[in-house]
């Protein structure tokens, strides 16, 4: 890390710490707005930080390793796809419906945090993405089984403009990114719990059993967390579908082993509301969903390896890592 | 790269690109010797060829990848000749080291014992001083190539009455030294790669200490650092995954095409976190943790491969088929995985101590 990457990540880590998984939009934004977080893969141009895709890794990766209730991440992809340095932005998952010139009727779905924003980027129904505001529509909220808000506008003959890029993967690739700050997170919060409590007249960190289940949790965090790097370089490179794909696929996997290990050493109290582990382990199972679970990048990342045949298995996949 | 193993690599047999760091070849070890892509890193004064690690690292992959049979010298190029150059005496680094770039010595590892395997402290081997000799008695086993290796480092108690770590010496012994004899052990697959090796009064002039006296253990670890580390910790199935890449293109299906993407997935992710280790020796780190989560996770992975196969594909794995082939024989392989160069439990033992938990 260079000076200015040092200083971004010791500036991500306070807010996000600061504001943590109780948040919310009305108390937190102001404090990452005034920052302009948000502009952070925003050209500087365009009024943003011209940040590099390794960089927003290190603040996506903060924000789940923080359990953060902000919709930080959403809204730096939307400013970098909109090119927008005003309001606030969020990404869609799901478009259904029809662009007609240059109108859309339809509904975008899967919109976290939704209320209160300005404009809303979705993929295009017929490949790229789209910006909508977010008040050309009515607004149904919902939540994900973590409690963050993912919200659906349905609108009816409202200008669109459309945009290049991919949002739903560039989404994935913040997720995967989130995903293995949760799950060093959780590691953290594992290993501290282990070193404290006493069973048996000794830390349960003594006992090997406890031992060997965290150190494969060490694994897949690690695995995690290189395949979120793994991706981000390269999107620096140009783009990453199978970047992209591979590494929502490993780190999905992560969090299975994950969250049962952590929940597994901290014993029952790790199952209470008051106990800081579920903010990150909810979050977890609600990301493995979010923006393509394992079905959908499979088909993403197998289908062309099976049509390419095995002779090209390796050399696409050395061309892939560089 | 790609092209000397096209020509060089037998694909008639497709069992024998399966756990290809296992498949001895002499012909083909002295064909990459001569290539230059032998003792890449090793100076040029002793066959080397000055390249810098992550060269060398790009050209194993391939290897590997290729299932090419590259078990005669893998030992030497990975750990022995590396361990000659920076412990050994000159005459010793001059007697083994460019023939080992040549690909024409072979080496092996003298660490198991009957009663040292994962405890490999208690090792009972003796080495003893007379004169200007050194007197080896003792027994080593599991030893990979014991009968194809011209030459041994052994490690062993050279300090007579000390305990555990302390006390410990490396040795190179010549294979052909009187009092040394390799008897085969074989293995599930009624295959033969390790013996047993014992050792009856072989007596070896001084320089054949590596190092320093009653620095072993030291020695040891950071030799064991080089031998896990490496590629080769995660493709031992990769000759499988390449068959079921063209059985899915043969008989298309949702659940074969989610499979490959998760092997592939897999791959790529230790791809990327193997380089990372290579990346930090180049530059003269010691990643000791990094490297022995990529080799637990490496091992875990290739083990898994043919179970998974074995459940998504209705193939006799006896064969004729080749994915049927390769399947039966890494089904059998497999359980080594998580045992040679250290176990599952030993890793995550020190994983474990890295997190802080003892
Ligand atoms: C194919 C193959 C090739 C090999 N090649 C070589 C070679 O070339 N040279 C060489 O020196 N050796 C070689 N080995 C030996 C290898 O290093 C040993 O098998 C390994 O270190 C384990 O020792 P062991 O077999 O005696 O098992 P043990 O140490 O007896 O272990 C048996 C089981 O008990 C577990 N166990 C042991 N201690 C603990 C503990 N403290 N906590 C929890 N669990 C524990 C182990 O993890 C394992 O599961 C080879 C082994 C294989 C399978």
């Amino acid at each position: 890390m260079n000076e200015q990457q040092q200083m971004l990540s010791e500036m991500a880590d306070g807010l996000f710490a600061e504001h943590g998984p109780t948040a919310t939009v009305e108390s937190g934004w102001p404090a990452i707005a005034e920052v302009a977080l948000d502009g952070l893969l925003l050209a500087e141009d365009q009024g943003g930080f011209g940040g590099s895709w390794e960089e927003a890794l290190t603040v996506f990766r903060l924000a789940g390793y923080h359990a953060i209730a902000l919709p930080v991440v959403e809204a730096i992809v939307a400013a970098a796809l909109a090119r927008r340095s005003d309001g606030r932005g969020t990404v869609a998952a799901v478009t259904e419906g029809r662009i007609v010139g240059d109108r859309f009727s339809g509904t975008l779905s899967g919109i976290p945090w939704g209320g209160g924003a300005d404009y809303v980027v979705a993929p295009a129904p017929d490949g790229g993405a789209i910006v909508v505001a977010a008040q050309a529509g009515t607004l149904d909220t919902g939540r994900n089984i973590a409690g963050e808000p993912r919200d659906r506008l349905t609108v009816q003959d409202a200008p669109v403009a459309r945009l290049e890029g991919n949002p739903f993967a560039l989404m994935a690739l913040a997720r995967v990114a989130q995903i293995a700050g949760a799950l060093d997170a959780t590691l953290a919060l594992s290993v501290g719990y282990v070193n404290e409590r006493k069973q048996f007249g000794r830390p349960l960190a003594k006992f090997q059993a406890v031992q060997q289940a965290l150190a494969s949790f060490a694994c897949e965090a690690a695995a995690a967390n290189c395949a979120a790097m793994g991706a981000a370089q390269a999107m620096s490179r140009g783009s990453a579908p199978f970047e992209i794909a591979a590494a929502k696929l490993r780190a999905n996997r992560a969090i299975g082993t994950g969250t049962a290990l952590a929940h597994q050493v901290h014993g029952a109290i790790g199952f209470t509301e008051e106990y800081q582990l579920h903010p990150l382990t909810r979050r977890l199972w609600a990301w493995r969903s979010e923006f393509g679970g394992d079905a959908y990048w499979s088909a993403q990342l197998g289908g062309p390896i099976v049509a390419a045949g095995s002779s090209a298995f390796w050399s696409g996949l050395t061309a892939l890592t560089g | 790269m790609r092209a000397l193993v096209a020509e060089h690599v037998d694909t008639a047999d497709p069992r024998r690109l399966a756990n290809g760091w296992a498949v001895p070849d002499p012909a083909f070890s002295r064909a990459l010797g001569a290539a230059g892509l032998i003792g890449m890193t090793w100076p040029k004064a002793y066959g080397g060829h000055e390249r810098s690690p992550l060269e060398r690292y790009v050209v194993l992959e391939e290897l590997l990848a290729a299932g090419a049979p590259v078990g005669a010298h893998w030992i030497a190029d990975r750990q022995t000749g590396a361990l000659l150059l920076r412990y050994g005496h000159e005459d010793q680094k001059a007697r083994w080291v460019p023939g080992m770039a040549a690909g024409e010595i072979y080496a092996c590892i003298g660490l198991s014992e009957p009663n040292a395997g994962s405890d490999l402290a208690s090792v009972r081997t003796t080495a003893r001083r007379e004169g200007e000799e050194w007197v080896i008695d003792g027994q080593k086993v599991w030893t990979t190539n014991a009968h194809h290796a011209h030459v041994m480092i052994a490690l062993v108690r050279s300090e007579a009455g000390s305990e555990r770590n302390a006390g410990l010496s490396q040795f190179v012994i010549p294979m052909d030294a009187p009092g040394v004899t390799v008897r085969p052990i074989i293995d599930l697959t009624g295959g033969h790669d390790f013996n047993e090796v014992f050792l009856e009064s072989v007596r070896l002039p001084a320089t054949a200490l590596v190092g320093v006296e009653g620095d072993g253990w030291r020695q040891v670890t950071a030799e064991l650092s080089l031998e896990r580390s490496g590629p080769e910790r995660y493709l031992s199935s990769t000759a499988l995954v390449l068959q079921l890449i063209d059985y899915a293109r043969v008989h298309p299906s949702e659940s074969l095409t989610a499979l490959v993407a998760r092997l592939a997935a897999e791959t790529w992710t230790l791809r990327l976190m193997s380089a990372s280790v290579a990346n930090k020796i180049a530059r003269g780190e010691d990643p000791a943790l990094e490297a022995t989560m990529v080799k637990d996770l490496g091992n875990s992975f290739e083990q898994a491969i043919p179970e998974l196969v074995q459940a998504a594909v209705e193939v006799d794995p006896a064969g004729p088929e080749p994915l049927g082939l390769v399947l039966g024989h890494l089904l059998q392989l497999s359980p080594s995985f998580s045992l040679r160069g250290g176990t599952r439990e030993i890793l995550k033992g020190i994983i474990a101590r890295g997190l802080g938990l003892r």
